[in-house]
């Protein structure tokens, strides 16, 4: 049984090797900050509030559901040697909270977006559950990111105090451009006739621009996109379709459309004719090539394909 | 200890304790029960959550284990009737159990983020990160010694079992008549199959468990007709396909798991041509040149 004693022997090395384990953290002022955000919405907010002081690295990339990221190398890297995590919370980064908090305890700087918010300003996905998880899509609140911006100015002064004054000017100039496209999105929208303002979907992303700016919001699948939207729900939102007249619903860059697809077959079955109005960026920002790539310019593209969906 | 390194380090444990007890997973013809229970698990998941009413109960992981053992455990049974084949009784077990798991989250906890990946993290890019806190001390990434415990249960297991596995596993009837039960050595043997699914899940991901249970052994498995031979060989295998996955996703910057999962197919593949006993070549030479023999014959008889 030689084996044995040759796999115990390794084993012991191996603890032995494991034992030796040291880590560098040097925080030099001269050089700007690592900056590792998860969601592209965040890695945009960090670039513009950090400005020339941060590097962000972004680990999850364009049109990429949460749920299926997968880290490749250098995001591994990237996490190593980041100064400040910056994370949405909420559960939407279910896999690597964990990491991010054992990050926290080594000191490593966390930003939760989440931590922003009262827990009064969050959204249960329905009241009557017991085992309540907020809704972490809390980038479609205009107001909620405002929020949002002042406090992830506030967390990087903290960490970077000399340059506190630099961060806040950029949020500021941010809070003025977002109060901008508040203005915009209230101003299309007035182009939607008010009993058509339903916003249909693959999965529950957008309750909180609907609570905002006063739309219905349906979402096939619910807030997480790995559950499947059973026969049930397909029907029963065909049905919705049908009673309150709605005739466009939308596709999501980062969710599958093919429960969306089977949801106009089955109002079509009803005689009623839905047209798949556009594809809008819930989990992730778009690309260059979209011209989506930043917070402001998704949010207007989303705008304009809702808008020009339901307004006919 | 760098960040390649640990990763490295993990990935090397846990493929050599995957690997032990595929070897005779491989031998058994029901390498597919690991994949079974990278599935089934998310119903003990989703019983414990009903349960506990929390995502981070540690309670979550048991029950995964649970139904892990219940789910080779039924596959067991359904085999030992002889009624129908290994691959059918992994059929029947494996759908029911991942069904019900599917049905009880869409019926009772539609709105709550509910799956395998919310408590099995199982990434193996971030297992460094993961670190084991004893007394204050960092003592080394957690999955590496939850795995190196795991390793150290299984080589146990084979060491002190291993004539009676080798005989349950090529001869259960010779094995029942020496008078020791083949079922406990197999119902023991799957409770470490379910274990070791469970833990590696949690360390490295659903992919590489199957990776790692039956690539290595099936490698070393054409390479020997001699368990103990079969055994080392399948632990080499395993250090070599996750040493070279994890240095080549850090060349090619992607992702490791899969990179792991990629090398292992390759060696495989590698030696199921090129095994110089039972590859595909020298099948194909024997064949070609029993054919030849058969051929002469007939000409010589005619």
């Amino acid at each position: 049984m030689k084996w044995v004693k040759g796999l115990a022997l390794m084993a012991g090395v191996v603890s032995l090797a494991a034992c030796g384990n040291e880590q560098a953290d040097e925080v030099s002022e001269d050089n700007p900050l690592n900056v590792v955000a998860t969601t592209s919405m965040i890695a945009d907010l960090m670039e513009t509030i950090g400005g020339e002081n941060v590097s962000v690295e972004g680990l999850m990339g364009p049109g990429v559901d949460p749920h299926d990221y997968q880290p490749s190398t250098s995001d591994v890297n990237a996490m190593s040697e980041a100064d400040i995590v910056a994370y949405n919370g909420l559960m939407l980064e279910e896999r690597f909270v964990e990491v991010f908090e054992q990050l926290d305890e080594r000191g490593v700087f966390t930003i939760v977006m989440a931590d922003a918010l009262n827990e009064g300003e969050l959204l249960d996905p329905e009241e009557d559950e017991e085992n309540l998880e907020y809704d972490p899509h809390i980038w479609f609140s205009v107001s909620h990111w405002e929020t949002i911006t002042a406090y992830a100015a506030d967390q990087l002064s903290e960490k970077d105090p000399d340059n506190e004054d630099y961060y806040q000017e950029n949020a500021e100039a941010y809070l003025v451009e977002l109060g901008e496209l508040r203005t915009y999105i209230e101003e299309r929208i007035e182009e939607v006739p008010e009993q058509s303002r339903y916003l249909v979907t693959a999965h529950d992303a957008f309750q909180y621009f609907g609570e905002e700016f006063n739309f219905e919001v349906v979402g096939l699948q619910g807030l997480n996109t790995q559950t499947e939207a059973g026969t049930g729900d397909i029907s029963q939102l065909a049905d919705f379709l049908v009673d309150n007249e709605i005739n466009a619903v939308f596709v999501e860059s980062s969710v599958s459309p093919r429960n969306i697809e089977a949801l106009i077959e089955a109002a079509g079955s009803r005689g009623h004719e839905v047209v798949n109005a556009g594809e809008l960026y819930s989990d992730a920002l778009g690309s260059e090539e979209d011209d989506a790539e930043t917070y402001l310019k998704m949010y207007r593209a989303n705008i304009d394909t809702i808008v020009d969906g339901l307004a006919d | 200890m760098s960040m390649i390194n640990e990763i490295t380090l993990i990935a090397i444990v846990v493929a050599v304790a995957c690997a032990l007890p595929g070897v005779f997973l491989v031998l058994r013809g029901t390498t597919m029960v690991s994949d079974a229970i990278t599935h089934t698990v998310l119903l003990g998941i989703v019983l414990a959550f009903f349960v506990t009413q929390d995502l981070n109960s540690p309670l979550l992981m048991i029950g995964a284990t649970l139904v892990g053992v219940a789910t080779v455990w039924s596959i067991e049974a359904l085999q030992q009737t002889k009624l129908l084949s290994n691959d059918a009784a992994i059929g029947i077990v494996f759908p029911l159990f991942f069904s019900i798991a599917i049905i009880l989250i869409t019926r009772y906890a539609g709105n709550v983020h509910l799956d395998e990946d919310s408590v099995l993290m199982g990434e193996l890019a971030f297992a460094p990160f993961r670190r084991l806190m004893l007394f204050g001390l960092d003592v080394g990434p957690r999955a590496l010694w939850t795995m190196l415990v795991i390793l150290l249960i299984n080589s146990l297991f084979i060491g002190l079992f291993y004539k009676e596995l080798k005989i349950t596993t090529f001869d259960a009837g010779f094995a029942a008549a020496l008078g020791f039960s083949p079922v406990l050595i197999h119902y023991g043997l799957m409770t470490l199959v379910s274990l070791t699914a469970v833990g590696a899940y949690d360390s490295v991901g659903s992919i590489l468990v199957v990776g790692f249970m039956v690539g290595p052994p099936l490698a070393a498995f054409l390479l020997t007709n001699k368990l103990h031979i079969m055994i080392g060989l399948t632990a080499v295998m395993a250090v070599i396909n996750s040493t070279a996955g994890v240095r080549l996703a850090f060349m090619l910057d992607t992702t490791i798991a899969g990179m792991i999962a990629v090398v292992t197919g390759v060696t495989t593949l590698l030696v199921f041509v090129f095994s110089p006993e039972k590859g595909l070549i020298k099948a194909t030479v024997n064949r070609k040149r029993e054919q030849k023999k058969i051929d002469q014959r007939l000409k010589e008889i005619s």
